[in-house]
């Protein structure tokens, strides 16, 4: 039985929409735990099977990823307007980055709505998923951003470049809860400064998975509720990493001397 | 297959595009098309008791040890459909890469190439401007790199640190026909593919 969720939601969009939402708080143990779960995913509008935007508390587009928004949230909602739709219910708050993938429509557009753009073109040392996370890091100082959670929709597949980039975001800011989303696949970074248990939601998620170590190796891993699980095992790129792994029950503990990514298949509804 | 050529029949088409081999744990290959194959006279290699390694693993093995007595010094193996789709399916191809680095392996997805760069040697990549870029960009996969330096980017190192965590080279630029890269680390190279 999961803790109940008090949602404090903030959405940034990445190469398409990001959002966030509060999350469980952490138990001080010997070693902090650190909880994680999917709730995000399930669906809170019956003929909407995407996970709820309006939800959110704040809502960005990374640059291209407003392109993105502007185009497809229209066909999610065929019956609507697609005005309607763009306007009403999945306006971006902010738009941010160095503005050389929006389209000039696109912009016009969500200009004369009153989205927020924040053109940081002079800045090429940190990608358009960078500046959102830092946006929202920084935004609103006073507010109580412990549960936090930042969700970033269309952040796997096209440029490979692109995702080493958005892989990276999860690195770089490693104590903030970001879940990185595709159609097939959840990832999130599990910090080597805490233990882990991830809730699994079996109705949405799984059973694929896997942990990788990214940036450096792990000499020693240990998990539970996976089909192989590892147990004070070494893992590097060039050796082992556990891909096409099983989940096997509704929690997986997993913890490391070295960051991992945590990985997940996502169900189709 | 068939799609790629819609005027003709389906089994001509597949039969010209007939596979040698097939290699896996047969998790996946759906029983129609493995009779189909079977019956064309394709190898099946059915490997589902080793779950230590990916399908791909397999297959890299198969041609790294095909034919022995033959010349592969310029062997080059391209994997088509290696990104997209499952992510921890991805990493695996990767990893592919970094289990046999001494191998050529390109992984080509639609958008992208990926290919490995080994710490052993400094390499020039030439780059074909009507079918690959600009969009490039250099990953230190498995470990940092203390030093990394290259010539024919937008953004060029010069002994630059790279890590997770950290800097990374991503969205660089090709800016012209030839790149070059020596780093203390095995670094993963990937390019834009263009749309034709």
């Amino acid at each position: 039985m999961l803790p109940s969720q008090r949602k404090r939601k903030i959405t940034i969009s990445s190469l398409s929409f990001l959002f966030g939402f509060s999350f469980f708080p952490r138990r001080p143990l010997a070693m902090d735990l650190m909880h994680h779960s999917s709730t995000f995913l399930l669906p809170t509008i019956p003929s909407d099977h995407r996970p709820s935007l309006t939800a959110a508390q704040l809502r960005l587009c990374a640059d291209g990823g407003a392109n993105r928004v502007y185009d497809e949230m229209p066909r999610l909602f065929p019956q609507e307007d697609a005005s309607d739709v763009r306007r009403s219910r999945y306006k971006p708050d902010v738009i941010k980055g160095d503005m050389d993938s929006i389209r000039t429509e696109v912009l016009d557009f969500y200009t004369s709505l009153g989205t927020e753009i924040i053109d940081k073109s002079h800045d090429q040392d940190t990608t358009d998923l960078h500046k959102c996370v830092t946006y929202i890091r920084d935004f609103a100082p006073d507010l109580d951003k412990s549960n936090l959670c930042i969700l970033v929709a269309g952040a796997l597949g096209g440029r490979f470049d692109h995702e080493m980039g958005n892989l990276n975001v999860l690195c770089r800011f490693s104590s903030l809860r970001i879940v990185l989303l595709s159609d097939d696949s959840l990832i999130h970074l599990l910090p080597r400064t805490h233990h882990h248990e991830i809730h699994i939601l079996s109705s949405i998620e799984g059973p694929h998975c896997g942990l990788m170590p990214i940036g450096m190796p792990s000499s020693s891993s240990t998990t539970t509720g996976l089909q192989w699980d590892l147990n004070e095992t070494e893992m590097r790129f060039g050796g082992l990493i556990s891909t096409s792994n099983i989940v096997t029950g509704e929690k997986v503990t997993v913890r490391s001397d070295s960051d991992l990514l945590w990985t997940i298949s996502i169900k189709k509804l | 297959m068939p799609r790629l050529f819609p005027q003709e029949d389906a089994s001509d088409v597949r039969r010209r595009y007939k596979p040698d081999v097939i290699k896996g744990d047969m998790d996946s290959i759906r029983t129609e098309v493995l009779d189909f194959y079977t019956t064309l006279g394709t190898e099946i290699i059915d490997k589902s008791h080793d779950q230590d390694t990916t399908d791909l693993h397999k297959c890299v093995t198969y041609i790294r040890d095909f034919a022995p007595d033959l010349d592969k010094s310029n062997l080059c193996i391209l994997v088509a459909g290696a990104l997209g789709g499952r992510f921890d399916h991805e990493m695996g191809n990767l990893n592919v890469l970094c289990r046999f680095s001494s191998l050529r392996i390109v992984l080509l997805s639609d958008d992208s190439l990926i290919h490995l760069l080994p710490r052993t040697h400094h390499h020039e990549i030439h780059i074909l401007s009507s079918i690959e870029g600009p969009h490039c960009g250099l990953i230190p996969i498995g470990m940092p790199s203390s030093s990394s330096t290259t010539t024919g980017l937008q953004w060029d190192l010069n002994e630059t640190e790279m890590r997770f965590g950290g800097l990374i080279s991503t969205s660089n630029i090709v800016t012209g026909e030839k790149v070059t890269v020596q780093s203390d680390s095995d670094l993963l190279w990937t390019i834009s593919i263009k749309k034709l």
